[in-house]
């Protein structure tokens, strides 16, 4: 989906060797300084709103020393996209973040955005940036190209830098794609700490709520 | 100590040895020396303390450990962990908060933060990776 990064070479193409990785590694500038925001509070509160992920959670845990919410949103737009019905996607999304206002330091919002119409997008932006506390960090990645979504991409932090994305078959939607003024304008409470425009054409992207 | 397949227990569980569960448990379980299991035929709708907890079957409830939890990838965990070491397996089912607690430390309140010294954020684009956008 993202095409981010370099796909693992297979070590023998010949007939009988094994298949191609189905992951690719991929290198990021921007997260090793959503750790650094977050790992100088003190015992931090993270959101995740990807799927459980058992290294992210042993990595996250360790490196933060932190208490970790995972909510995975993505179950949710899948049912919804399975279901053929965009209508009530946000009550649903909103129905999983149970946590209170100002209550989390930083948010983990992979690239969840991209699978969400205008509405939704809006309103899930809108109500993260009440979750977060002064001085947190939002952390996502927005694809610059519309086309069909047909799978999701399953990030694992192999260290600070680098992740293992992994593709995972999606009921197929359309992506709406964000230019960076619309970005921002979604998160208008939120200041874009920074953005990346990889090669790849995603864009990574480190928002925080000012102190 | 093993709890078979066919025992249901409700109500207060607590020991001093290690145990597996294998039955059904409603309640709380304490073991805070020792290591629960919960195996794969176990059903626990229970709020657990213990020193260690290993879940192969089902958990409803709150999970304390003062050393390590592991969700193996048949387990399923609904609540929160609290634990200074967690572990859990690919294929394995949990909702709910996770909440590393170091040995010997005491969670902060919520709400407060350490002061925020972070130092900026922008700074040069590798040239292999992107550009930076503004």
């Amino acid at each position: 989906m993202l095409n981010w990064g370099q796909k693992q070479p297979a070590p023998d193409a010949g007939v009988g060797a094994p298949p191609a990785p189905d992951f690719t590694i991929a290198s990021s500038l921007v997260f090793p300084k959503f750790l650094s925001v977050v790992g100088r509070r003190e015992h931090p509160v993270l959101l995740d709103l990807g799927p459980v992920i058992g290294s992210n959670v042993q990595f996250l845990t360790e490196r933060l020393t932190c208490k970790l919410h995972i909510e995975d949103l993505f179950q949710e737009i899948e049912a919804a996209a399975r279901a053929r019905v965009r209508q009530g996607l946000e009550a649903a999304l909103f129905k999983r973040l149970g946590q209170g206002p100002e209550s989390v330091d930083g948010i983990l919002c992979w690239d969840v955005f991209d699978f969400l119409d205008r509405t939704a997008g809006v309103a899930l932006a809108s109500h993260l940036e009440t979750l977060l506390r002064k001085g947190g960090a939002l952390y996502g990645f927005f694809g610059t190209t519309a086309v069909d979504l047909d799978h999701y991409t399953r990030y694992t932090i192999k260290r600070e830098d680098r992740f293992e994305l992994r593709p995972v078959p999606a009921t197929p939607v359309k992506r709406r794609v964000l230019v960076t003024r619309e970005i921002n304008m979604m998160f208008e409470g939120l200041m874009s700490a920074d953005s990346v425009l990889l090669k790849s054409g995603t864009r990574e992207t480190l928002f925080r709520r000012p102190a | 100590m093993n709890i078979g397949k066919s025992v249901v227990v409700k109500g207060e569980l607590s020991g001093s040895e290690d145990l597996t569960i294998e039955g059904v448990i409603e309640g709380t379980i304490e073991l805070r020396q020792n290591v629960l299991t919960i195996g794969p035929s176990g059903k626990i709708k229970a709020q657990i303390i213990a020193k260690a907890v290993i879940v192969l079957g089902e958990v409803h409830g709150n999970i304390t450990a003062t050393d390590k939890v592991e969700i193996r990838d048949t387990g399923s965990v609904d609540g929160d962990v609290t634990a200074p070491r967690i572990a859990i397996s690919d294929g394995a089912h949990f909702r709910g908060a996770i909440d590393m607690q170091r040995s010997g430390t005491e969670a902060k309140p919520e709400g407060r933060s350490a002061p925020d010294k972070a130092p900026p954020l922008t700074g040069p684009a590798s040239p292999t990776a992107g550009v930076p956008v503004r």
